[in-house]
C-alpha cells in the first residue's frame, strides 16, 4: 500500500480539476459574456456592468428580418442529411465488404479508403466546376451529398469493423435460413451493429455541423448559408453594424449541438477513434 | 456447382452493397482529383473555350510569390504549433491514461473544445481580442504581460502568437486520445519488471512507453500536421489572411485564386501541388516512425 493513497487520490482530483478548467472554463465564459448586451462586450470590463444580464443577443439573432433561424435550419437539414447518408451508405458498403468474399473487393476497398488520402480542400476548385454542371450549387442537398462523400472513408472502415465482429455462426444460421439479404440485414445483424451506425452518424453530424470552407465555396445564396457562414457576413458586418454581442450569441447557438450529442453520444465516439487509433 | 453459383451470387450481392459507397468516391473525390490535374493543364477561363497550354500554370507558380509566400507560412505555421500540440496532448494522456476515478470526467471536458470546432471559437476569440473590451487583454494585463490596448490581429507576429495558443487549446485533446488509446492496449506486465530494476517513470516512458506506441505517435502527428498543412478557417475568421498577405495559409491562397482571381487553371495547378506534398508529408511521417519496419 501507498502512504497516502487518499492525499494521492485527492491530488489528482485536483489536478485534473484544475486541467479540466482550462479546457471548458472559456467556452462557459463565453456563454456568459454572450448574455451581456452589445454595449457591455465592446466596453472596457467594468464592475458595474458585469452582472447585466439579458437574453437581447439571443432575441435579436433569432427574429426579426435578419435572423440566422434560417441559417440553423440549413445546418441542421445538411447535417442530419450527411448523418443518415453517410451511416446508410456506409452500412451497405461495410456488409457487402465483410461478409461477401468478392473478387476485386480489396481494390474496390483501397479505392473508398483512398478518399481519405485526398484533402478536400484541395479538390474545391474542379468540384465547384463539376458541381455547377450537376446543378448542385446553392443546394443543401449538394452540400449534404460532398459531407457524405468525406465521411465515408471512416464511416466504411467502421462499419466493415462491425460486420466483422459478427459471429460466423449466426452468419452461417442465416445463409441456411435462406434468408434474403436485406431481411437477414434488418432482422439479424441490425441489434449487432447499432453501435458502428451510431460513431458513423455522429461523426458524419459533427463534421457537417462544423465544416465551413466547402459551404462558402458551394453556397452564394445567403437564404441557403449554414451557421458558420451566415456568423462571417455577422463578424463583417453585412447585416448592418459589426455587433459583437450577435457574434458570441451565434457561435453559442453553434456549439450547443455539438455539446449535447457528444455528451450523450461520447461512448461511441470515444470507441471510434479508439478503434481507429489501434488499427493507424 | 452449386457453389460456383453461390460465388457468382456473392460477387454479385457484394458489387451491388458497395456500389453506393464506390459511386460517391468516384463522382466527388476522384472525378474531381483527375478533373483538377487536367484544369491544371489549361487556361479555363469562366466562359468560352479553353486551351491546353502544357505545364506553363506549373511553371508560372515557382515564380508566383504570393503562393510561395503562403507555402513559407504554411510551414513556419506547422512548426510552430506541431510539437505544442504533441507535447500538450501527451502530457494529457498520461494523466488521463490510468483507470483512476474521474479520469473519464476529465478526459470528457478536455476533449469539449474538439467536438465543439474551430470555427465558433475563432469567432469567439475575436471578441475576446479586441483591445480594451476583449477578456484576452483584461487578464493578460492584470497579470502584467501586454498592455490592455493591444490589438492582437492586426500585428503579423501578435496574430500568429494567439492563433497558435488557440489551436493548442483546441487540437491538443485529439492528440491525447489517440496517444490514450495507444497507451491502454500497452500490457501492464511490461512495466513490472522494469518498476523492480528501479527504473525512474520518465526512463520507463521513453524506453518502453515511447516504442509501443509508435504507431499511434505517427497517426496523432500526421493527423496534426495534415490539419495544420491544410489550415484555413482560423484565419479566413481571425485575420483574413492580414495585415497585409501575412497570415495567408495555403489553402486560402487557393482559395483567393480560384473565387477572386477566377484564374481557375492556377488555382487546380496549386491544388494539385497541395495534395502531392501532403500525401509526401503523410509517407515521409509514416516511414520514419515506423523506422523503415512494416
Amino acid at each position: 500500500m501507498r502512504r497516502s493513497a487518499g492525499g494521492a487520490s485527492a491530488a489528482y482530483w485536483l489536478g485534473g480539476v484544475m486541467i479540466s478548467a482550462v479546457f471548458v472554463v472559456p467556452l462557459l465564459w463565453e456563454a456568459f459574456r454572450s448574455l451581456q448586451p452589445e454595449s457591455v462586450v465592446t466596453a472596457a470590463p467594468s464592475g458595474q456592468t458585469f452582472g447585466h444580464l439579458t437574453f437581447a443577443n439571443y432575441a435579436t439573432l433569432l427574429s426579426g428580418q435578419d435572423d440566422i433561424l434560417r441559417n440553423v435550419i440549413n445546418s441542421l437539414i445538411v447535417a442530419v442529411a450527411a448523418a443518415v447518408l453517410t451511416a446508410l451508405v456506409s452500412m451497405l458498403a461495410g456488409y457487402g465488404f465483410a461478409l461477401f468474399r468478392f473478387r476485386g473487393s480489396g481494390l474496390v476497398f483501397g479505392v473508398v479508403l483512398l478518399a481519405f488520402m485526398i484533402p478536400f480542400q484541395a479538390v474545391l476548385t474542379p468540384l465547384f466546376l463539376e458541381m455547377h454542371d450537376l446543378h448542385l450549387l446553392n443546394s443543401l442537398l449538394g452540400l449534404a451529398l460532398f459531407y457524405t462523400t468525406f465521411n465515408l472513408p471512416v464511416g466504411v472502415y467502421v462499419m466493415r469493423n462491425s460486420f466483422l465482429q459478427v459471429p460466423a455462426e449466426l452468419v452461417d444460421a442465416a445463409r441456411v435460413d435462406g434468408a434474403s439479404v436485406m431481411k437477414t440485414l434488418v432482422s439479424v445483424f441490425r441489434p449487432l451493429i447499432m453501435p458502428g451506425i451510431a460513431t458513423t452518424a455522429l461523426y458524419a453530424f459533427l463534421f457537417s455541423w462544423t465544416e465551413f470552407l466547402g459551404a462558402l465555396s458551394f453556397l452564394t445564396n445567403d437564404n441557403l448559408f449554414t451557421l458558420p457562414v451566415a456568423l462571417s457576413n455577422v463578424e463583417t458586418g453585412t447585416y448592418g453594424a459589426v455587433n459583437y454581442g450577435l457574434l458570441l450569441a451565434g457561435a453559442v447557438i453553434a456549439m450547443i449541438p455539438c455539446v449535447i450529442v457528444y455528451v450523450a453520444l461520447q461512448r461511441y465516439y470515444v470507441r471510434g477513434l479508439v478503434s481507429g487509433a489501434l488499427k493507424g | 456447382m452449386a457453389s460456383a453459383t453461390q460465388a457468382r451470387r456473392n460477387t454479385r450481392t457484394g458489387l451491388a452493397l458497395v456500389s453506393p459507397a464506390l459511386l460517391f468516391v468516384t463522382v466527388f473525390a476522384l472525378f474531381p482529383l483527375g478533373f483538377g490535374v487536367y484544369i491544371s493543364l489549361t487556361n479555363w477561363p469562366l466562359v468560352g473555350a479553353y486551351q491546353f497550354v502544357g505545364l506553363s500554370n506549373y511553371e508560372s507558380l515557382i515564380h508566383n510569390s504570393e503562393f510561395l509566400a503562403s507555402i513559407a507560412f504554411t510551414l513556419k505555421y506547422t512548426g510552430i504549433v506541431t510539437i505544442p500540440i504533441f507535447v500538450v496532448g501527451y502530457a494529457l494522456a498520461v494523466f488521463v491514461r490510468s483507470n483512476r476515478p474521474g479520469s473519464t470526467v476529465f478526459r470528457t471536458m478536455i476533449f469539449v473544445p474538439y467536438i465543439v470546432g474551430l470555427v465558433a471559437e475563432s469567432y469567439m476569440a475575436v471578441v475576446e481580442l479586441q483591445p480594451t473590451s476583449g477578456t484576452a487583454n483584461f487578464v493578460l494585463s492584470k497579470l502584467g504581460i501586454v498592455s490592455d490596448s493591444t490589438a492582437w490581429l492586426v500585428h503579423t507576429g501578435l496574430a500568429v502568437t494567439a492563433i497558435s495558443v488557440l489551436v493548442v487549446w483546441f487540437a491538443s485533446g485529439l492528440t491525447m486520445m489517440l496517444l490514450m488509446a495507444g497507451m491502454q492496449s500497452v500490457p501492464q506486465e511490461i512495466y513490472e519488471s522494469a518498476r523492480v530494476d528501479g527504473a525512474s517513470w520518465w526512463s520507463m516512458e521513453r524506453r518502453l512507453t515511447m516504442p509501443l506506441l509508435r504507431r499511434s505517435i505517427a497517426l496523432s502527428l500526421i493527423i496534426s500536421v495534415v490539419g495544420s498543412f491544410l489550415a484555413f478557417n482560423q484565419f479566413f475568421i481571425m485575420t483574413d489572411g492580414g495585415p497585409g498577405t501575412s497570415t495567408v495559409p495555403v489553402v486560402m491562397s487557393i482559395y483567393q485564386e480560384a473565387f477572386a482571381q477566377m484564374d481557375v487553371g492556377l488555382a487546380s495547378a496549386m491544388s494539385v501541388v497541395l495534395v502531392i506534398v501532403v500525401g509526401l508529408i503523410t509517407f515521409v511521417q509514416f516511414r520514419f516512425l515506423q523506422g523503415g519496419a512494416d
